[in-house]
């Protein structure tokens, strides 16, 4: 399979001024300046191959949005290869956009002011797409996507939703081998998220078309991505599958308790002083949360101990979810492997 | 060609929105109006005290002021890109721009146009047919293709600067007042530049040369013989300063930053 993403030692500095403080300082400033150079992005390297969606995710100011600006040609790298569909994406700019779509959740691509069909008409034009291409594949899109209703209504008139599928039916109208998505789902409802979902599923199982997904909303990953790139402090601390992480950070469980009337942290620890368990209180003085080791001696034996000292209204066994896992990985700032 | 089509296309959706939104247009067509009345009057006002000024008589003055209307209008309607920077690079919509096939300062020139503006083409027009029959100018049949010519190139001078404005834009994003002034520079262009000292007419020639989007085109009409080679130098020099200005931008664009997030 060829590589429809390379990227090797990729580094963005920028160059940033740092005023000094008080009114002698400002004076100072007019004829000498402090410059300080932050690196956003720091010497990564990855590939991806067509067909992949991957889920590229990091806190914010990790270096997504800059190393994605670089893969799409916005940024000029300061050091570093990249090859983007076989081109370097800042050189060859206007040639390489026509094979990339992107969507990001916070800037339209649509017009304001005008009706959904006319902005697709004129990114038909930009992207100078054939007529006959166009009628087959925007129909295709229009429907799953479930926009037809909307598409004589101006883009100021739609909601949030409604203008998220317009967006991703806009980034489709050239029909590019890779999409590129900088928080789709932000701001949007289930069902609306749902839907997007499903479409992306079926794009890149119909046309092949590789995606490279940013989020912070971990329930999309998981739904759609098999393989996850982290970063962190613009360096990549994880790229792998999304099953390893689970499985190499998710050993524990946690067991919530409801108890009928009101429990004490001490008289919990006594309960269940012959096993190692982390309690912690829940939303009430009448719900605790163990968190224990996966192993079933240890579950079986802490929920007999409470059980049989405390009457309990309710009882759940819970995995650690892939949220909890990222938000370990932050606080420790490095991947295990196994 | 790609892009005259993707031109054509659009006019026809900025007509398509304007025509929904008639008031509006007639309000602007009508403060542009407005104001190319308030700058007759005030070379009335000067010519009211004096009946030459620097060998130069009211009607011709007038003609000068008819011209520049020309490429002026032509300019404001494709080239609005004094909030360049406020609205592309501190926004970060040129994020967007540079995601599409299309040149990036094109782009610019699409989404910005006001067709509205080129209502001052027929304003200068009829200024200069006014002051022309005063002055009893002879007109002969190449006159018409050497006036286009001259009127690009006038058009291309204001371009050229306020493009290459708008590309300091890309190296640093804070606030300048630079734009307006250089609106007040440019109003310069519309007086003969013999009326100013030597410094200012130099800079008006070749630094910021606005003196060749009104005096000197318009000498050739007014058969002005000793102004001829300027005259002649317009578009050339628009086209200089033109390529410069993109020149200046596709530099710009490697430089530039983003905005956050």
């Amino acid at each position: 399979m060829q590589n429809i993403i390379d990227v090797q030692k990729l580094r963005k500095e920028f160059k940033s001024f740092s005023s000094r403080s008080g009114l002698k300082g400002a004076f100072r400033d007019l004829f000498t300046r402090n410059y300080t150079i932050k690196t956003a992005v720091d010497d990564i390297s990855f590939t991806i191959k067509k067909g992949e969606m991957v889920g590229y995710i990091g806190e914010n100011g990790a270096g997504k949005s800059t190393s994605i600006k670089m893969l799409t040609g916005i940024l000029t790298p300061t050091d570093g290869k990249v090859v983007v569909n076989g081109m370097n994406p800042h050189k060859e700019r206007e040639k390489f956009v026509k094979t990339i779509g992107v969507v990001f959740g916070q800037r339209s691509q649509l017009w304001w002011d005008i009706a959904v069909q006319e902005s697709f008409r004129l990114l038909k034009k930009i992207y100078n797409v054939p007529d006959q291409q166009y009628e087959v594949h925007m129909k295709d899109v229009i429907e799953t996507l479930d926009i037809g209703p909307l598409l004589d209504k101006p883009v100021r008139k739609l909601s949030l939703g409604q203008r998220m599928r317009c967006e991703l039916a806009a980034a489709l109208i050239h029909n590019p081998p890779l999409l590129f998505l900088d928080e789709p789902t932000i701001g949007l409802d289930v069902l609306v998220k749902l839907k997007i979902r499903e479409f992306l599923k079926r794009i890149n199982e119909k046309y092949g078309t590789t995606i490279l997904l940013t989020t912070h909303d971990l329930s999309d990953i998981e739904a759609l991505c098999e393989r996850v790139v982290m970063l962190d402090e613009g360096k990549i601390i994880y790229d792998g599958p999304l099953k390893e992480l689970r499985e190499n950070w998710a050993e524990g469980k946690q067991i919530q308790f409801q108890f009928s009337e009101a429990a004490a942290l001490e008289e919990l620890q006594i309960l269940t002083k012959e096993h190692l368990v982390v309690w912690e209180k829940g939303e009430s003085d009448l719900i605790w949360v163990a968190s224990v080791d996966s192993d079933e001696t240890v579950i079986s034996g802490v929920i007999g101990k409470v059980t049989a000292a405390k009457k309990i209204a309710d009882l759940k066994i819970l995995e650690i979810s892939t949220e909890e896992i990222i938000r370990n990985i932050y606080v420790e700032g490095a991947v295990r492997h196994g | 060609m790609d892009y005259i089509s993707i031109f054509f296309q659009y006019v026809g959706q900025y007509l398509k929105t304007r025509l929904t939104y008639r008031a509006d247009m007639v309000v602007e067509i009508f403060s542009d109006l407005l104001f190319q009345a308030v700058n007759l009057v005030f070379i009335l006002v000067v010519f009211g005290h004096t009946s030459l000024l620097a060998g130069w008589s009211k009607d011709e003055m007038i003609f000068i002021y008819g011209f520049f209307l020309v490429p002026f209008s032509i300019f404001a309607s494709f080239f609005n890109i004094w909030d360049f920077t406020d609205r592309y690079i501190v926004k970060g919509e040129m994020d967007r721009i540079l995601t599409r096939p299309v040149h990036s300062l094109f782009q610019i020139v699409l989404e910005r146009m006001e067709l509205e503006s080129l209502f001052g083409v027929i304003t200068g027009l009829v200024v200069m047919f006014y002051a022309g029959s005063n002055l009893g100018l002879e007109v002969s049949w190449y006159d018409p293709f050497i006036f286009i010519l001259l009127v690009i190139g006038g058009a291309l001078v204001y371009a050229g600067i306020f493009i290459s404005l708008a590309t300091i834009g890309f190296w640093s994003d804070s606030r300048t007042d630079i734009m307006p002034m250089m609106y007040n520079i440019g109003n310069y262009g519309r007086y003969p530049v013999d009326i100013y000292n030597k410094v200012i007419k130099y800079v008006l020639t070749w630094i910021l040369p606005f003196a060749f989007v009104g005096v000197y085109p318009s000498s050739y009409f007014l058969r002005r013989e000793e102004w001829y080679t300027y005259a002649f130098l317009t578009p050339v020099v628009g086209l200089v300063f033109f390529l410069i200005a993109v020149t200046l931008w596709n530099v710009g664009v490697t430089k530039y930053r983003g905005a956050g997030n």
